[in-house]
């Protein structure tokens, strides 16, 4: 029923680094929850759940944990039900998240032969070798899998649904609950549907560019805080399937070594992107409840008055924009190397689609520098924007406990790497046969070495070190020319520096937003008053710009109308009165003998032409009748 | 090894020379009287008697944030492409490294302008954020076609690689990547398509904005944070670009390298007297140019290797 293999233990490893700093944190921030009790039984059912769905090998007991999971993740969001547009978002939630689940049970039903409660899942492989269509499984894998772990186009309900929960599930949500969505589908990949064809990894690596794509271009036109950060959890979806999908390009054309390397940079991606973003909505909830709202434009100056919040979110935002030396630099870093080896890849036209992956891996690591820039310089620096952000203050003792272990955790993932790596590796070897753990890491512990003909290195270690050291050269140096200071005003070009003059969020982001104004369609309220009909002068102004994502405008709010629109006829046709009933039938039986002849071969034109013209006929007078 | 401490001391100490002879070149062009070449020199003595004068909206981050802008260049200058063959080098690091060392400083530099609460900074910042956010895909792309072409990924593997066994047949790709790159050293240094570093008026203000408020020691900081950007670029487009001269005595070879970058420094004097400022808007034209100029420099890789 349970399965303990190195893949589920990984994941266990994971789950316990990302819930241990955050129980911490939770228990500081219970007292900022009006329902405890509430909160709490959904709280561990929560973590019980995932770690359940991670140990489960029986299929059936899969879904029940799935299915559990998402119940009290749902529950979860509700804790607050004060908020604006709660209802509609966690409804939202739900259909999303019942939707995969749909897809992962049919995925289940199918391979299982239809005896979904017998069937453990590593011993199906036969049936799937034999089954005719095994893309229609893939899809199914991808839809139910991908759609919990808000890949695009299914992410639209991520960041509205994980900033509604307390901060504490936010970062339990973001941080572990996708990847252990994202469990499942690898779990399903390598037991279920091992050997890939080319499309399915070419798939997932167009997916993963994609998400990485839009979710850091939405997450820089956001100016609620842990929309963004919910945001940047699609990006780093998407950089993990760049990951992946290439690895399982790898893996087709038999590239063993390679698309090992792969799949290990994934999993580190993985483990980093729970570490930091677990950090980052610690500290944006440490925010939330200092200044009682969740917009930028309301922050400013926090660095001054919370410290130790100010610099984890430092560290975790240099992490998340993949800088040297932190965790999220290597695992990008192998990600690239990954892709550097495309190179070796035969078919011209699959090696000439590679730049485009790497593009879109590069320019979303350029806008999440500008998209943490301005989450940290407009939150934590200037001047105080509100007065509540002039009064806020360290909370308590265990929310900065939790932090700091979760900075602990951070920092270990970059030091540690050769360790974690060691660990991906085995889990690796479980399914491909080979460790490369020595190739990764030949000569010494600390240089990261990539697999391939390319030869790249990187050590964290000596670039922390080499850092630190000449940072401390530079500090002697001012020491030795002895540098006096003095605190005075802000010059700035001799204007006045007050809260209000300082740049905006929305500001901020401007130039891109402008730049990529093709893909927002933002909505703009621009409203002035101005004095004696002057354009130049004037005496207050409001400015608004809402973005709404294009994928909900287009994808998700025209199926919407669309059912609507078939659900109006559908209910127009159920409250006919009888007697159309007794016409509906009819025209029922006359199509399906028409259309028999035409499926037993006696094709000729003349009769179609005859019965579309009888269908008609019998259509608009019995059913339609007369307009009233 | 001793010719190895030699070059990044030279390259730390000679930054402002170079800074000095565009911006000499570019006045003695435009009929003006030239500044000294040495006038890099001077500024940095005058800034180092001035006190540092610090925002009292500011916080620890001005005050650590100069630093941080500084070391990760001087670290990249430990992993650039040796001047001569037989000197000691560190091969091994990568382009995607010292492309990230850059933009963590480039990171503390913005996070600097959005410091001290002022506008200026947050102008400053926001269009440093744009530029360097559209920089960093075409710088990718051309170092990976770089690293293909040399069949190394780490830079001074590569440089040697280059200079030892060019790629003849693969002269367009190359010729792409070093238009790609250019124009990436043009944007990176804030030169004058860009940027131009000699006017404080708002409109043109991408990186004298993000300093507005720092002077003294740090503003020192952070001039030479730029003059050693500058040669960092310089010598990774000499050596990856112009790639000859190695095998001289040590001599020879410091002198032909010095060569090249005072070259380099000519072009960029000529690129920028001979060209108006883009607006703001107008600068991802640029940089999309290099985008694709990278992209080309691939493709025709892929399809002719």
């Amino acid at each position: 029923m349970f399965i303990f293999d190195s893949l589920s233990l990984l994941f266990i490893v994971f789950i316990i680094l990302g819930v241990i700093p955050n129980l911490f944190y939770m228990l500081g921030y219970l007292k900022h929850i009006e329902r405890k009790s509430y909160f709490l039984i959904n709280y561990f059912v929560f973590i019980i759940s995932m770690v359940g769905v991670v140990v489960s090998n029986n299929m059936i007991v899969f879904l029940f944990f799935w299915e559990i999971m998402s119940l009290t993740s749902w529950q979860l969001i509700l804790t607050n039900y004060s908020q604006k547009d709660i209802g509609k978002i966690s409804i939202f939630y739900f259909i999303m998240t019942h939707l995969g689940f749909i897809f992962i049970l049919t995925l289940f039903a199918i391979v299982s032969n239809g005896s979904i409660a017998s069937t453990t899942m590593d011993s199906v492989g036969g049936f799937v070798a034999n089954f005719p269509y095994p893309t229609l499984l893939f899809i199914f894998a991808l839809v139910g899998f991908l759609s919990k772990a808000g890949v695009v186009p299914f992410h639209v309900w991520l960041p509205y649904a994980h900033p509604k929960a307390p901060s504490p599930v936010s970062a339990l949500m973001s941080g572990v609950m996708l990847k252990v969505a994202l469990y499942g589908f690898i779990r399903v990949l390598f037991d279920i549907l091992y050997p890939w064809p080319l499309e399915w990894g070419i798939a997932i690596l167009i997916l993963g560019s994609l998400s990485s794509l839009i979710g850091v271009l939405y997450a820089l036109s956001e100016h609620d805080i842990k929309a963004l950060l919910a945001n940047h959890s699609i990006e780093n979806i998407g950089i993990i399937l760049i990951g992946f999908g290439i690895g399982m390009i790898f893996d087709t054309l038999g590239l063993k070594a390679l698309s090992s390397f792969a799949f290990i940079a994934s999993f580190f991606h993985i483990f980093n992107h729970m570490s930091f973003k677990s950090l980052l909505f610690m500290g944006a909830g440490s925010i939330l409840y200092e200044t009682g709202t969740k917009n930028m434009e309301k922050y400013g100056g926090l660095i001054k008055n919370m410290p130790i919040t100010a610099l984890s979110f430092l560290l975790a935002s240099i992490s998340i924009s993949a800088l040297p030396p932190t965790n999220g630099f290597l695992s990008e870093w192998m990600i690239f190397q990954s892709l550097l080896n495309s190179d070796v890849i035969s078919h011209l036209d699959l090696k000439l689609s590679i730049p485009f992956a790497i593009f879109s891996l590069a320019l979303t690591g350029g806008l999440a520098i500008a998209c943490f820039v301005k989450a940290y310089g407009i939150s934590f620096l200037g001047l105080h924007r509100s007065e509540n952000a002039k009064y806020a203050k360290e909370d308590n003792k265990l929310m900065k406990i939790g932090m700091i272990l979760m900075s602990l955790v951070v920092i270990s993932l970059m030091i540690f790497a050769p360790i974690y790596i060691k660990y991906f590796d085995k889990t690796i070897f479980e399914f491909t046969r080979l460790s490369i753990y020595k190739e990764i890491f030949p000569d010494n512990f600390y240089s990261l070495h990539a697999i391939g003909s390319f030869g790249g290195v990187v050590s964290p270690l000596i670039l922390v070190l080499m850092l630190i050291f000449i940072t401390f050269l530079i500090y002697i140096a001012q020491k030795i020319f002895n540098v006096k200071t003095r605190v005075c005003d802000s010059w700035a070009c001799g204007y006045k520096t007050d809260s209000q003059t300082q740049y905006s969020a929305v500001g901020f982001a401007g130039p891109i937003r402008r730049l990529f104004n093709w893909l927002y369609k933002p909505d703009v309220k621009f409203r002035k008053i101005t004095i004696n009909q002057e354009t130049a002068s004037f005496d207050q102004s409001h400015f608004e710009l809402h973005v709404k994502p294009l994928f909900e405008k287009t994808l998700y709010d025209s199926v919407s109308l669309f059912i609507s629109r078939v659900s109006y006829y559908v209910y127009k046709i159920a409250h006919f009165e009888q007697t159309r009933y007794c016409a509906v039938i009819l025209a029922l039986l006359i199509s399906v003998l028409f259309s028999y002849r035409v499926f037993i071969g006696e094709f000729s034109w003349i009769s179609i032409c005859l019965e579309i013209v009888i269908m008609s006929f019998i259509f608009k007078v019995l059913i339609v009748g007369e307009k009233r | 090894m001793i010719l190895y401490i030699f070059t990044i001391i030279f390259f730390i100490l000679s930054s402002p020379f170079f800074i000095g002879v565009i911006k000499s070149l570019k006045m003695f062009l435009l009929y003006k009287k030239p500044v000294s070449l040495f006038q890099g020199y001077y500024n940095f003595q005058k800034l180092l008697c001035k006190e540092n004068i610090i925002s009292s909206e500011s916080s620890i981050i001005t005050k650590v944030g100069p630093f941080l802008v500084l070391s990760p260049l001087i670290v990249v200058l430990f992993f650039l492409p040796p001047i001569f063959s037989k000197s000691f080098y560190v091969g091994f690091v990568d382009a995607f490294t010292i492309i990230g060392l850059i933009s963590l400083s480039t990171f503390f530099l913005m996070l600097i302008g959005l410091d001290s609460g002022n506008s200026f900074g947050g102008i400053g910042s926001s269009r440093e954020a744009f530029i360097s956010s559209l920089v960093e895909p075409a710088m990718v792309l051309t170092v990976f076609s770089i690293g293909l072409m040399a069949k190394d990924i780490g830079v001074a593997n590569a440089s040697v690689n280059l200079a030892h066994n060019f790629p003849k047949e693969h002269m367009a790709s190359f010729l792409f990547s070093a238009i790609s790159f250019f124009i990436l050293l043009l944007a990176e240094n804030g030169r004058l398509p860009v940027d131009n570093p000699e006017t404080h008026l708002e409109l043109t203000m991408v990186h004298e904005a993000m300093i507005l408020d720092l002077s003294g020691f740090y503003l020192l900081l952070i001039e030479l944070a730029g003059s050693i950007k500058y040669i960092i670029f310089a010598s990774l487009f000499v050596s990856l670009f112009l790639p000859f001269g190695l095998e001289l005595s040590p001599f020879l070879a410091f002198m032909v390298f010095v060569l090249k970058i005072l070259f380099v420094s000519v072009v960029i004097a000529l690129v920028e007297i001979n060209g108006a400022k883009l607006r703001l808007f107008k600068v991802p034209n640029l940089l999309g140019l290099s985008i694709i100029f990278s992209f080309l420099s691939l493709i025709s890789f892929y399809v002719l290797g």
